[in-house]
């Protein structure tokens, strides 16, 4: 059986909670480091020595001396070195600039990759690598839950764009303050640091807080919000993407038009009438659940306007008027 | 006319508390808390504007010195790295410079020469009425907890200490000190 791109979902779960992990363990490197450089083993505390064991025995197989080598993995999503190469989020470029009204040409350096990236994919950062993402879809799963028992749940719409003034004004106060100010309402920035608030300095900030009642939002407001309405990095994104190369499309001639990929849109986008757009982050819950196979990747700058209803289903309803047509 | 009075109050309130980050936007915020950047930062208002708040610096530190603000310093420190030297000082390793992305802290070698020329978090200060040194009982932790002995601090004949002007301001003597309180303590650059 070859694999079928239906299965991407599965995968991009499982980038997701990777990435999460691996922001887990960078903090706990990061402490199990500076046990290993105070070279104190007897010192510590019976449940740091716990831990430092668990922590010798997961990256014995990897370095051998711990104390530099595992330099070598730092940082969050928001910005990292992995072995010497530094990559950040284009937001954090665009946040430094118009702080500090400036460019620093090795920081502008980091975020190519993920530019050319966006270039091509659009807002994959959102879909496959946010480590808020994993956290704001298990939130929709909750409310789907919560509804189920027939408790409310929000499902206000408000106008998508509003990111893109998020966006703005962020810059502009950057401006005016001299302060990188996305870091404080980014979640994907807010997650990374708090996790290792968390572990390596004993508590959440007021990151946490901040991020909680974006949980909140999604479940009471409206689903998924943040990302659609409020996210500067979002839009971003989506503006970078907005001529990505490679983006999902509607085989007219398969869909039967069911509406399930409508309705599993967590960016309240409408696959089923072509409607994709800049905004689209890659999640493929549509191919997922497309029960035709009538979405797929396409190597194409723009979206094709609204061909019709779907030839099969056209098919079906043809068969209900003329049975055995 | 009262909630005329209201809203004339209300606006005026409103746009003074609008204004006054703009004015006070490229100034120090004085707080009264007593805290270091990091060695090789840029000064502290282009520090606010380069720090993205990664926290990569502080993953990287071995020695775990390097803490972050929350709201406290107001809110254009939030999320930036400091230490506070009392509770732990720099060991000068220069590990969060190599980890910087942007500059904020600058990269720079770990060598004597270079720390001497480029670092400068603060300058060591000595209350006198306080050193046990200058009070007839030798002492010298300061000098022995010093990286740059003899260059950043020399001793007299009871090991009173005298700080001089190539002192870096890491913190390790005040962290070594043992008054309590210390009797000397680092001046951040940015609040000489």
């Amino acid at each position: 059986m070859t694999p079928h791109i239906r299965h991407l979902n599965k995968l991009r779960w499982a980038s997701l909670t990777a990435v999460f992990l691996v922001l887990i363990l960078l903090p706990c490197i990061s402490v199990y480091q500076a046990y290993v450089a105070a070279h104190a083993y007897d010192l510590l505390t019976p449940s740091e020595k716990e831990f430092y064991d668990v922590m010798e025995t997961l990256t014995d197989p990897f370095v051998s001396d711990p104390e530099h080598d595992l330099d070598a993995v730092k940082g969050t999503t928001w910005s990292a070195t992995v072995f010497g190469l530094k990559v950040s989020d284009p937001l954090a470029v665009v946040g430094q600039v118009s702080a500090g009204l400036e460019i620093y040409p090795p920081f502008l350096l980091a975020a190519l990759i993920p530019v050319i990236v966006t270039l091509v994919f659009g807002r994959i950062f959102c879909g496959w690598i946010c480590p808020a993402t994993l956290l704001y879809e298990l939130n929709t799963n909750l409310a789907a839950w919560l509804h189920r028992v027939g408790l409310p749940v929000g499902n206000r719409h408000f106008d998508r764009r509003l990111k893109y003034l998020v966006l703005g004004i962020g810059v502009i106060l950057s401006m005016i303050t001299g302060s990188v100010l996305f870091a404080a309402i980014y979640p994907p920035a807010i997650i990374g640091r708090e996790i290792y608030y968390a572990i390596a300095l004993g508590g959440f900030g007021a990151g946490a807080v901040f991020f909680v009642l974006t949980l909140l939002f999604d479940l009471l407001v409206a689903r998924r919000g943040f990302c659609r309405y409020v996210c500067p990095g979002g839009a971003l994104y989506s503006l970078l993407g907005r001529y990505r190369v490679l983006r999902i499309q509607r085989k007219v001639e398969t869909c039967n038009d069911c509406a399930k990929c409508t309705a599993i849109c967590e960016f309240e986008l409408d696959p089923m009438r072509d409607g994709f757009g800049q905004e689209c982050n890659n999640c493929t819950a549509c191919i997922a659940v497309c029960p035709t196979d009538a979405l797929e990747f396409k190597v194409d700058i723009k979206d094709i306007t609204y061909q019709g209803p779907g030839h099969l289903g056209r098919h079906y309803r043809e068969q209900e008027i003329r049975p055995g047509a | 006319m009262k909630r005329r009075k209201f809203l004339q109050d209300l606006i005026s309130t409103a746009t003074a508390m609008a204004a006054a980050p703009a004015v006070e936007a490229r100034v120090v915020q004085k707080t009264g808390i007593r805290y270091l950047r990091p060695p090789g930062s840029l000064d502290e208002a282009e520090f606010a504007s380069r720090c993205i708040r990664c926290g990569q610096c502080g993953e990287a530190c071995p020695n775990r010195c390097i803490k972050f603000f929350g709201t406290e310093n107001g809110f254009k420190s939030y999320g930036t790295p400091y230490i506070t030297p009392r509770e732990k000082a720099c060991i000068l390793c220069m590990k969060c410079g190599d980890v910087c992305p942007t500059g904020a802290i600058q990269s720079l070698q770990r060598e004597a020469e270079t720390i001497l020329d480029s670092v400068n978090m603060g300058k060591a200060r000595v209350n006198e009425s306080l050193c046990l040194s200058y009070q007839g009982k030798s002492c010298g932790v300061c000098y022995r907890a010093c990286p740059l002995p003899d260059i950043a601090i020399t001793v007299g004949w009871m090991e009173q200490p005298h700080v001089q002007d190539a002192c870096v301001g890491c913190g390790l003597c005040e962290r070594s000190c043992i008054q309590i309180p210390q009797a000397i303590r680092v001046i951040p650059k940015h609040s000489i």
